[in-house]
């Protein structure tokens, strides 16, 4: 079945899964990319996802290539500590009744520009797209609260309750759902290049069957949890990446819009609803789980709020510290760099001619360098960093909490 | 369990609900209940649905609840207020209190039976009223995505939301209603109730995958279709049933008479809904149907049909998609009785609903739940 739809599995999955569920490692070779090459330029782009070094010890970059190194150390660093495969959510998704029969129905989208198909892929293959990393910071944070003030009669598994691994997984679940929602197509807008419009529908069928069995999936496991505060907050976060798809920096298709009247604080609405809302909600939700008080509770919500912000400013930030190559990353019109140039009095009755045009990413780009808004969005990014460490700054001492500095600092060292 | 045809009721709990579940009641039990069906239909017929509920004909169960329904679009309207316009107007685009407020209705019917069954205040305590909108929500939301899935233009006789906003927003906007739903039902504080509603998602979700593939077994077929029947439908009737009764502390038997009485219910108005497909348009009423066939959903009609006509059963396998199977399944279903035997299965549901419901104390709503199984039988004949 996974090989039907062309997912090739010695992505993201670990040995301890591939052995559980039997089956055969596709790897390639291991052993036949040194961490070395990691780095290499040229290497860049093509190994931003998974490969075996030669120890066999994988090395991820979630969310982005260009800083593969720091960030997928800090990822590889961590994973270690919660001794968890976090890539168990997707493989067991995949493996359902459901989605076996949606991978094979999706055959017939081949040829078509339904973003399903892309979806697919990079559910375990592509690395853009931040894929585990909510699960992961859930399994920290949880891990890095023990101590403070745990009920002992807990059986925790190294330093975390099953619970809080099952929402760990439940996290990813909600974000994979909401990929796959957010990919539907409004058919009647689509030409005839971009597929035929059955094939389109057929598309979107699948879209909306396979989004709906991860998120029923999630309330049923948010219910197993037998505690109606964690499902009362899930839930809110689920309807905040809904509201993120409706803003009005969030253009009919999705796409970011801009308006005289936007300001930076529509940027962190923006942010918090489409990522910030889910990581802060669960990071809080987890610690509830494990019966921490209100206020600690609270810590980790900023911790969650405050990394997705300096995760998502430091994401803005790439078109303009590294040079865009050949399909580099384009700028977008929500960027913080973008809003805080044009948020400006003195270059707001420039934006009417931006957006008028078709927009010229090297032009674009060249305006905002020449302002202040870049050097702006780093310190933006940097003071996010800042908030976030405070926030676990009264966690006790642990390499779960290192792990979670290490996450922001592989993002703020980027701002310099 | 009632007396009411015992073996055929041990056949549907093998097939609905999980904790009963016996694979060794295979599809050779179906097609041998499945026989005496169609005989006891023979001789049986006049089987007691019009007399049980005849000297309760006059009681409107929606009168019974009227005050409590006319508010139910306003609260879920307060549910759903965003700050984001545009979303509040899709999310709350069909609470516009025209809709039938069917679920909602049994529901509440129910909550006051059990509330008198079990010595309480009559009234509709505020989780009872909560569960009976959240069913609402639920269910609209789930309409939202089928109208996409579908594609179908209109709902409650005005434009589907994805004809106004486009595919995206719908469902998008359908996932926000649910995760609304999800945050009142959570509020309430109760984990069983969390828990019966998840269950709902799940088995929504489930029967929309079932319906997608069919069964190579003609005798699997049915199992199949009344298994997806109950989880698409019947399961949110039932679980809501059961969720007002474990809000009035009622014992763990009148919880499970309050769900089996919304499992009938809800399997038979999902039968009939499917026979109205087939019967609706030779009455010469309404627009053209068929919808179903026209989706390549073979129902309860088709597959009893294709027990006398099996060359129908080539075309349930290709879900009529040759040109003209469409109408020659459709002909096939009148020549057969089909239609006749899908109405006796939903009234042996009505019936089997009618003893459940009776091992309640008596009260007036209780009377109202029998009404509402002849409603649900006779609509739109």
């Amino acid at each position: 079945m996974l090989r039907n739809i062309g997912i090739r599995i010695r992505t993201n999955i670990c040995n301890r899964c591939l052995k559980n569920i039997g089956i055969e490692r596709l790897y390639h070779n291991p052993g036949s990319y040194s961490s070395q090459e990691l780095t290499n330029q040229k290497h860049k782009k093509s190994l931003f996802h998974l490969r075996l070094s030669t120890n066999n010890q994988r090395l991820i970059s979630f969310w982005g290539a260009s800083t593969a190194n720091d960030w997928s150390k800090a990822i590889s660093d961590a994973e270690k500590i919660v001794g968890y495969p976090t890539s168990f959510m997707s493989l067991r998704c995949l493996l359902s009744d459901e989605l076996s029969n949606i991978a094979v129905q999706m055959r017939k989208l081949v040829g078509t520009k339904h973003p399903l198909l892309k979806t697919a892929r990079g559910f375990v293959y592509d690395g853009k797209h931040t894929m585990q990393t909510r699960g992961l910071v859930v399994l920290l944070i949880s891990k890095a609260a023990v101590g403070t003030e745990v009920p002992s009669e807990q059986e925790l598994i190294a330093g975390i309750h099953p619970k809080q691994r099952q929402l760990a997984e439940i996290s990813e679940m909600i974000y994979t759902a909401n990929l796959i929602h957010k990919g539907v197509i409004d058919v009647s807008d689509m030409s005839a290049e971009d597929g035929c419009q059955k094939d389109l529908e057929f598309g979107n069928k699948m879209a909306v069957l396979s989004g709906d069995f991860l998120l029923a999936s999630a309330s049923m496991g948010l219910a197993e949890l037998h505690n109606t505060k964690v499902v009362e907050i899930v839930s809110g976060a689920i309807g905040d990446l809904m509201r993120a798809e409706f803003t009005e920096l969030c253009s009919p298709r999705g796409t970011p819009s801009l308006t005289s009247s936007t300001t930076y604080q529509d940027w962190e609405t923006q942010t918090f609803l489409s990522s910030g809302s889910l990581l802060a909600k669960c990071c809080q939700s987890t610690l509830e789980l494990a019966g921490h008080c209100k206020e600690m509770q609270d810590k980790a919500f900023q911790y969650g709020k405050h990394l997705a912000f300096a995760h998502q400013l430091h994401e803005d930030l790439q078109p303009f510290t590294h040079p865009t190559d050949e399909n580099g990353d384009q700028i977008s019109l929500g960027s913080a760099p973008v809003i805080l140039h044009y948020s400006k009095p003195e270059n707001k009755p420039h934006l009417n001619r931006l957006l008028d045009s078709h927009v010229d990413q090297k032009k674009l780009r060249d305006t905002i360098l020449s302002g202040t808004a870049v050097e702006e969005t780093k310190r933006h990014c940097k003071e996010n960093g800042k908030i976030a460490i405070n926030a676990i700054e009264s966690f006790p001492s642990s390499e779960a909490k290192t792990a979670l500095e290490n996450m922001i600092n592989a993002v703020t060292n980027n701002s310099r | 369990m009632t007396t009411f045809d015992l073996a055929y009721c041990n056949s549907c709990r093998s097939c609905y609900t999980k904790s009963f579940q016996t694979p060794s009641q295979s599809t050779k039990y179906y097609a041998r209940q499945h026989k005496l069906l169609s005989r006891k239909f023979e001789s049986d017929h006049s089987h007691s649905l019009s007399t049980a509920t005849t000297q309760t004909q006059h009681l409107d169960p929606f009168e019974l609840v009227r005050s409590d329904l006319q508010t139910l679009s306003d609260d879920i309207k307060q549910e759903l207020h965003p700050y984001e316009k545009e979303l509040a107007s899709v999310s709350q685009y069909h609470f516009d209190g025209k809709g039938k407020s069917f679920r909602p209705m049994i529901a509440m019917l129910m909550a006051k039976a059990v509330n008198t069954h079990n010595e309480k205040p009559l009234e509709l305590s505020r989780n009872q009223r909560k569960c009976a909108m959240i069913a609402e929500m639920i269910h609209t939301s789930s309409l939202v995505h089928d109208d996409v899935i579908d594609d179908s233009d209109t709902r409650r006789g005005k434009p589907s939301i994805h004809k106004n906003w486009g595919e995206r927003k719908a469902i998008l906007g359908g996932d926000y209603i649910m995760a609304m739903a999800s945050m009142a039902l959570a509020r309430m504080g109760n984990e069983r109730i969390v828990l019966a509603y998840s269950q709902i998602l799940e088995d929504l979700v489930k029967g929309e995958f079932m319906q997608l593939g069919s069964k190579e077994d003609e005798n699997e077929r049915f199992a199949h279709y009344l298994k997806k029947t109950f989880k698409k439908t019947a399961s949110l009737i039932a679980n809501s049933c059961k969720s007002v009764a474990i809000l009035a502390e009622s014992t763990e038997e009148t919880i499970e008479m309050a769900y089996q009485y919304g499992r009938n219910v809800g399997i038979a108005f999902q039968l009939v809904d499917d026979l109205l497909d087939f019967t609706s348009c030779e009455n010469v009423m309404g627009k053209p149907t068929a919808a179903d066939l026209k989706l390549g959903l073979a129902t309860a009609p088709v597959l009893f049909a294709a027990q006398q006509h099996p060359s129908l059963n080539e075309m349930i396998m290709r879900r009529f998609s040759q040109p003209g199977d469409v109408a020659a399944a459709r002909q096939y279903v009148a020549k057969s009785d089909g239609v006749e035997q899908t109405r006796y299965l939903a009234t042996q549901h009505c019936n089997a609903a009618i003893q459940n419901i009776r091992t309640f104390k008596h009260s007036i709503e209780q009377d109202a739940l029998v009404t509402v199984t002849s409603k649900v039988i006779n609509r739109l004949k």
